[in-house]
């Protein structure tokens, strides 16, 4: 292995050499240049390689041939081989960005880049204080050259104020050294370390501290780092990036170095500045709409959160801190510097102008990965050490820094995926393409493929397969190909994935009908796909997303597993939501409650395993600590995704916008994820102590609510698709309500509403969405009078209404009788009976749907329109034939899932006898019932037809008008504004009370965010008093502690 | 379907049978009441039976497409349905074909298939003032039924069944065993709700005579309104017949048929009069106020019915 040392000697010399060749072609500095840094990745790249395999030991240098404390020495050890790698990568593809600058500034800028570097280097080798000093001079001096390579007014005025911040921190620094070296005898960092006792820490505090303090404001905490902010800002991308990704990682490392060597001395105010910087950066990022500033925002966030899990993880569980510190450290390196490069390829300032990113299909896939990594989404590294940190505080018992955590990491995504919705949806002129090379996209890729890389061997350890991920980048690839081989591969795919797992679930009834409705859904929805001519670019990856993280959610075995399910799939659902023209706001919106819900998920996680000890999903089974938090965290979580009333703002919008299949995947199919998770919470649950009765009834009051604010609502809509989008609200409050019951039926009417909903509701929103399709439009007043042109449509849509509305004979009714049954059985007489309000007013928005759709009169546009797609109309009519079935045969249905119920709940199944059902209460026989519906209706429609045989047919037009004529037949279908007596009379339920109460709460955070903005001020001396400020307060602080 | 009794086909349609006849029969004599209230002759008692005919065998009709036929079809459908669902004499197998195809729940969701066939037939008309008439109408039921909903949710937790004949047996032996006098509230709300669906004074907006000319009354002809008509004829006896089993006692078999159909007279008889009585007496609400109105006194006494019954039990 070469000598380490030869990397600071490389930078240095190629440093001088470019000197001393300052006259010849820039082509050939350019390529000195990355010659020598590839050279130095090289050598510590096989540094890394060696030290992970073993073929390599970690090796201490001696520089000059003695030992400390004659020389000063560097070490070569896991950590800075690996970080030097990235460091020198980052370095080596950052001069490629550079060379439109260097055109300009010729040697100076290669030079000061090389010198960068070394010091670089230096800072993550050395062990000796006073080296590790000088070293970040040199850096500093040499980023403040970088920072005004264009010599703009903005970049001199950051480069200088980098200079002012940067000479007071180091000033603290050397005093602290010079202190430090009298109280220990010694400049080198082990020896420092191995001799320190809490009295010697006592004794020499004010040196430790000035050292401490001087690296930390190197750090850019949190308010004092205008000056960093500005220079992130105003930096060229190709600085910014390496600021950002090496700067800041060699600083971090600085760091854990310095504080490691004092004990734990400063631990705590590691972890109390790294949060607050967390936080405080993340809140102020809110108001800002310039990409770079919001980026170096994110940057110095990120490097707080280090900071705090440094200081948490050394203090309470060392052995995990390189865990969890190298999944975000490579994570926040990677992706911040490709995005940061990207932003050099946009070139727009303002992130509401980054709809051009779309020109480049690779570089807004680069983005993308970007900021998923960022959010702590998985595969990426992030993800793993998020979950481990937040594990590992809560078996320590520090559930306040949880908190911190998971507010911070929540409104980083706020800012994060409002950004990234604008780069998907907003239009940009068609004119404008990225600048720069077309390859300048190809190192960001690839940072962010080896992000998805790290993240996949990460993932390895805990169980998860590698199945969903192969398969979703199987399907980026593949995306320039036509739909119709893409769906027919996507079948193919869910086919054989089916085939081979569904049998494993065989056993378990939970499994069994989740699986089923996720992967019978999943083949159903993507069938109909085939309706769709073009190319459909970036559909098949987000639904192949979606499904397999559903998959994956059944198939968990553990919390980690169920939670990578969870966020997988809420990714995958994301794109497919946003891909509405309208969708923008709404996809935003459902993102930013599915990350609160699942964040709340996450802390109701880590108090399961702090009370269980173990990682596995029985964890969730008779929580001892702190059980009330613990399930109503994870229940909330579920609750977002079940849209339950208090939660439910997003899916109006959401499902209303959405095109006709991505709208019956996301409410026949998704919205059951959060019922399946419930399940699981609530067989966890112990039914005996009180907890379990206020979540319990909490839960069912919810249920009911959400039954009747979500059924009232669809009344009052004009749009088909909202209508049908308020609809799932109110059915999967029913669903709720059920599983609250804990009793057979409650849970029989859960499982099987479940599916019948899955059905019906699957029929509605293909005929619903295949009609939009057709006639360009969701509402309904536009439409009208289709019956004649689609009788087909017309047919399913009265069968599904008449299944939802409970009327016999279909099999709506049964699910009505067992609600009845389980609410009088119960007890729950008055929540049963806003649940039947909520069933007579679902009456109301079913005849609007089918009338103001396909009764009435006909449209002059619509006069030839055919029949929809009849890609659409096969899988509506197969969920027909089931819906007939099971209504002549409710046993089928309901006798199976009963039985399996049976061993959780004995009391009060239902008993069947033949085709009679009964419980305590009373009875239905279903096949009766069919039969003789069935009988009088085919008796009465013989007569009437009989008795009519020589009827005069006429045409929709031709009615009996008393005195006056309508002119035209559009004019006469009465169909908006369709209640309106029932709007006046209970039109104060629509109130959007919750609407208002999230809408304020959003108004407060940016309030706050925009006061304390304030303390950007953008004078340097001002920066420098607030340094002085924050230096003094620490030091009472924590002095105060010690 | 081995051990299906065949029999039952033969009872259903006698019930049927016979209720149309009760039923024209008993719009005749109303007819006549009202016709002496207003110091008139009146109509021929055996009118009503003309009246059906004649428009069964009319000649001309036309008809706006399959769903215009699907309308009556429900609509007759659902009356016929809840005739043979419903216990309608107890102990008299005759009057009891298809009972054990379902308990209440059944009858109030079939009453709804009903319900929903008009809307749809009067949809089809493609008249915009059908559509008028239908919104106010489902609006309207849907409020009236709030109560009823209350009603039985009182009278199913205070007799522990859904099962209709086990109700009606519950209320035997002495007058006294009623509910209407053993759950006064829940008959209160229940009747207050019985006058919403009879579509009378002060509910009667829906299918308001002069207001709206034109519509269903117009569009539906000949057949067509002759199935409605026979409709007519059965559904408020059904209608009735609930809930005289439900809060008065029902009409049990005695051993003299004379008797058993005197007391089935008298009592659908006063129940429907009940309705009558208000109609005449009472000015029509707008359906706005008539929703608001079911939500206010009816909501209040349902729910005080369901109170009274779950802290007796």
């Amino acid at each position: 292995m070469v000598d380490p040392i030869y990397l600071i000697v490389i930078a240095l010399g190629t440093a001088f050499l470019l000197g001393l060749l300052k006259k010849i072609a820039p082509a050939l500095q350019i390529g000195l240049t990355l010659l020598a840094l590839a050279a130095m990745t090289a050598l510590s790249g096989s540094w890394a390689y060696g030290i992970l395999t073993g073929s390599a030991a970690e090796t201490a240098v001696y520089t000059a041939g003695f030992e400390p404390p004659l020389s000063i020495n560097l070490f070569m050890g896991r950590a800075e081989a690996v970080l030097l790698t990235l460091i020198n990568l980052t370095a080596l593809l950052s001069t490629l960005y550079l060379k439109a600058e260097h055109r300009k500034t010729s040697t100076y800028m290669l030079m000061l880049l090389m010198v960068f570097v070394m010091g670089l280097n230096g800072v993550v080798l050395t062990r000796d204080l006073f080296n590790l000093f000088v070293f970040i001079e040199i850096v500093s001096i040499a980023s403040a050259g970088l920072i005004a390579l264009r010599s703009s007014l903005n970049q001199l005025s950051a480069g200088f104020k980098f200079i002012i911040a940067g000479a007071l921190a180091s000033g603290m620094m050397l005093i602290g050294i010079v202190f430090t070296y009298y109280l220990t005898g010694s400049l080198n960092m082990d020896v420092i370390g191995g001799i320190m006792t809490p009295a010697l820490a006592s004794t020499g505090f004010v040196g430790l501290f000035l050292v401490f303090i001087g690296v930390v404001l190197e750090l850019k905490p949190f308010p004092v780092n205008g000056w960093g902010l500005d220079l992130y800002e105003a930096s060229v991308p190709g600085v910014s990036a390496l600021v950002s990704a090496g700067t800041a990682t060699a600083m971090f490392y600085a760091f854990t170095k310095v504080t490691g060597m004092m004990g734990p001395l400063f631990l705590d105010a590691a972890a109390v500045i790294g949060g607050f910087t967390f936080v405080g950066m993340n809140v102020l990022a809110l108001n800002q709409e310039k990409a770079r500033r919001l980026l170096g925002y994110s940057s110095i966030s990120q490097v707080g959160l280090l900071v705090m899990a440094f200081g948490l993880m050394e203090k309470l569980a060392p052995a995990h801190t390189e865990t969890v510190v190298f999944g975000l450290l490579v994570t926040h390196a990677l992706a911040k510097a490709g995005l940061f490069w990207i932003s050099g390829l946009v070139d727009r300032e303002n992130i509401r102008d980054w709809g051009l990113i779309r020109t480049s299909p690779p570089a807004f896939l680069a983005m993308i990965l970007g900021i998923f990594a960022l959010s702590a989404f998985p595969p990426f590294p992030s993800f793993f050490a998020k979950w481990e940190l937040v594990m590992t505080l809560a078996q320590q018992g520090g559930f306040g820094f949880i908190a911190v955590i998971l507010a911070g990491s929540f409104i980083e995504a706020v800012y994060l995926f409002r950004w990234l919705g604008f780069a998907l949806k907003l239009d940009f002129n068609p004119d404008d393409r990225i600048s720069g090379s077309p390859a300048g996209f190809l190192a960001p890729l690839f940072f962010g493929l080896v992000l998805v890389a790290t993240g996949y061997v990460m993932g390895r350890e805990h169980g998860i397969s590698y199945v969903p991920l192969a398969v979703v980048f199987g399907f980026i690839i593949l995306d320039f190909l036509n739909v119709k081989i893409k769906n027919s591969l996507a079948l193919a795919v869910l086919g054989v994935y089916a085939w081979f797992v569904y049998p494993t679930f065989i056993g378990d009834l939970f499994k069994m009908i989740f699986g089923g409705i996720f992967m019978g859904g999943a083949f159903l929805t993507t069938f109909s796909g085939y309706y769709d001519k073009g190319r459909r670019a970036g559909f098949y990856p987000s639904t192949m997303s979606m499904f397999f993280g559903l998959f994956m959610l059944i198939q968990a075995e553990t919390m980690l597993q169920f939670f990578y399910g969870w966020e997988f799939m809420a990714i995958g659902s994301y794109f497919l939501l946003i891909r509405g023209k309208k969708s923008m706001p709404h996809g935003y919106s459902y993102m930013i409650f599915s990350i609160g819900g699942s964040f709340a998920m996450l802390a109701g996680f880590s108090l399961a395993y702090l009370s269980s000890g173990t990682v596995a999903l029985s964890a969730l089974n008779g929580i001892t600590v702190y059980p009330l938090l613990a399930y109503s965290l994870m229940l909330v979580g579920f609750m977002t995704k079940t849209a339950t009333v208090g939660f439910h703002i997003w899916l109006p919008g959401a499902h209303g916008e959405a095109v006709a299949d991505i709208h019956f995947m996301a409410s026949a199919i998704l919205l059951k994820a959060g019922v399946f998770g419930m399940i699981l919470v609530l067989l966890g649950m112990d039914l005996d102590a009180s907890y379990s009765r206020y979540i319990l009834l909490t839960l069912g009051w919810l249920g009911v609510l959400s039954a009747l604010i979500g059924n009232v609502n669809a009344v009052f809509q004009e749009s088909a698709k909202r209508l049908l989008a308020w609809s799932s609200i109110g059915q999967l409050g029913y669903i709720v309500f059920g599983l609250s019951s804990m009793s057979h039926m409650g849970w029989l009417i859960a499982l099987s509403l479940s599916i019948t909903h899955f059905l019906y509701k699957g029929i509605l929103f293909l005929i619903i969405g295949g009609v939009s399709l057709k006639l360009g439009t969701p509402d309904m007043y536009k439409m009208g009078g289709l019956i004649r042109r689609m009788p087909f449509s017309f047919l399913a849509v009265l069968i599904a209404i008449i299944t939802l509305s409970g009327i016999p004979p279909l099999v709506g009714f049964t699910a009505k009788w067992i609600i009845y049954n389980m609410t009088i059985q119960g007890g729950f007489y008055f929540q049963g009976v806003i649940a039947s309000i909520a069933g007579l007013v679902a009456f109301l928005y079913l005849f609007r749907l089918i009338f103001s759709m396909f009764l009435g009169q006909l449209k002059d546009e619509h006069r030839k329109i055919g029949e929809i797609s009849i890609w659409f109309l096969i899988p509506v009519y197969l969920l027909i034939t089931y819906i007939l079935v099971v209504s002549f045969f409710p046993g089928t249905l309901l006798g199976p899932i009963g039985n399996s119920l049976k061993t959780l709940f004995p009391e009060n199944p239902i008993v069947w006898t033949g085709y009679l059902a009964s419980s305590e209460l009373g009875y239905f026989n279903g096949t009766m019932i069919m039969n003789v519906f069935l009988a009088l209706f085919t008796v009465n429609f013989l007569i009437l037809l009989f008795m009519n045989r020589r009827a005069e047919p006429v045409k929709q037009f031709n009615i009996v008008y008393s005195a006056e004529r309508p002119e035209r037949p559009e004019t006469t279908h009465f169909a908006y504004n369709f209640f309106a007596p029932y709007r006046r009379a209970i039109g104060f339920l629509e109130y959007p009370l919750v609407t208002r109460f999230w809408a304020s709460l959003s108004d407060l955070l940016y309030a706050v965010s925009g006061f304390f903005r304030r303390v950007y001020t953008g004078n340097g001396q001002t920066y420098l008093l607030q340094i002085v400020i924050f230096i003094v307060l620490t030091f009472m602080l924590t002095k105060g502690g010690v | 379907m081995a051990d299906f009794d065949y029999m039952k086909i033969l009872y259903a349609a006698t019930t049927i049978f016979l209720t149309i006849n009760y039923g024209l029969v008993l719009q005749g004599i109303i007819g006549k009441i009202y016709a002496r209230v207003g110091k008139r002759i009146g109509i021929r008692i055996y009118q009503p039976y003309i009246n059906l005919i004649r428009q069964w065998v009319t000649r001309n009709s036309i008809s706006h497409g399959i769903m215009f036929y699907l309308g009556p079809v429900f609509r007759f459908t659902g009356g016929g349905g809840i005739l043979i669902f419903l216990p309608l004499i107890y102990g008299a197998p005759l009057f009891n074909s298809f009972v054990e195809a379902g308990d209440l729940l059944l009858i109030m969701y079939f009453m709804f298939l009903g319900t929903l066939g008009m809307a749809l037939g009067g949809g089809e008309a493609g008249h915009p003032y059908s559509a008028i008439a239908v919104t106010r109408g489902l609006a309207q039921v849907t409020a009236a039924d709030i109560p009823l909903v209350l009603a039985i949710f009182s009278i199913t937790i205070q007799y522990d069944t859904m099962n209709i004949v086990e109700i009606v047996g519950a209320q035997q032996g002495s007058f006294l065993n009623w509910t209407l006098f053993t759950n006064p509230l829940a008959t209160a709300a229940a009747m207050l709700a019985f006058l919403g669906s009879m579509m009378r004074s002060p509910f009667d907006v829906v299918l308001a005579p002069q207001e709206i000319p034109i519509g269903p009354p117009t569009e539906y002809q000949s057949q067509f309104l002759a199935m409605l008509m026979t409709n007519r004829t059965i559904f408020p006896i059904a209608k009735t017949m609930l809930f005289v089993n439900l809060f008065f006692g029902g009409v049990a078999l005695y051993d003299s048929y004379l008797l058993t159909f005197l007391v089935f007279f008298l009592k659908t008889f006063t129940v429907y009069m009940w309705s009558v009585f208000v109609g005449v007496s009472f000015p029509r609400f707008r359906v706005d106020h008539s929703i608001r109105w079911f939500m206010k006194y009816p909501l209040v006494i349902g729910v005080l019915a369901i109170l009274f019954v779950s802290i007796g039990n």
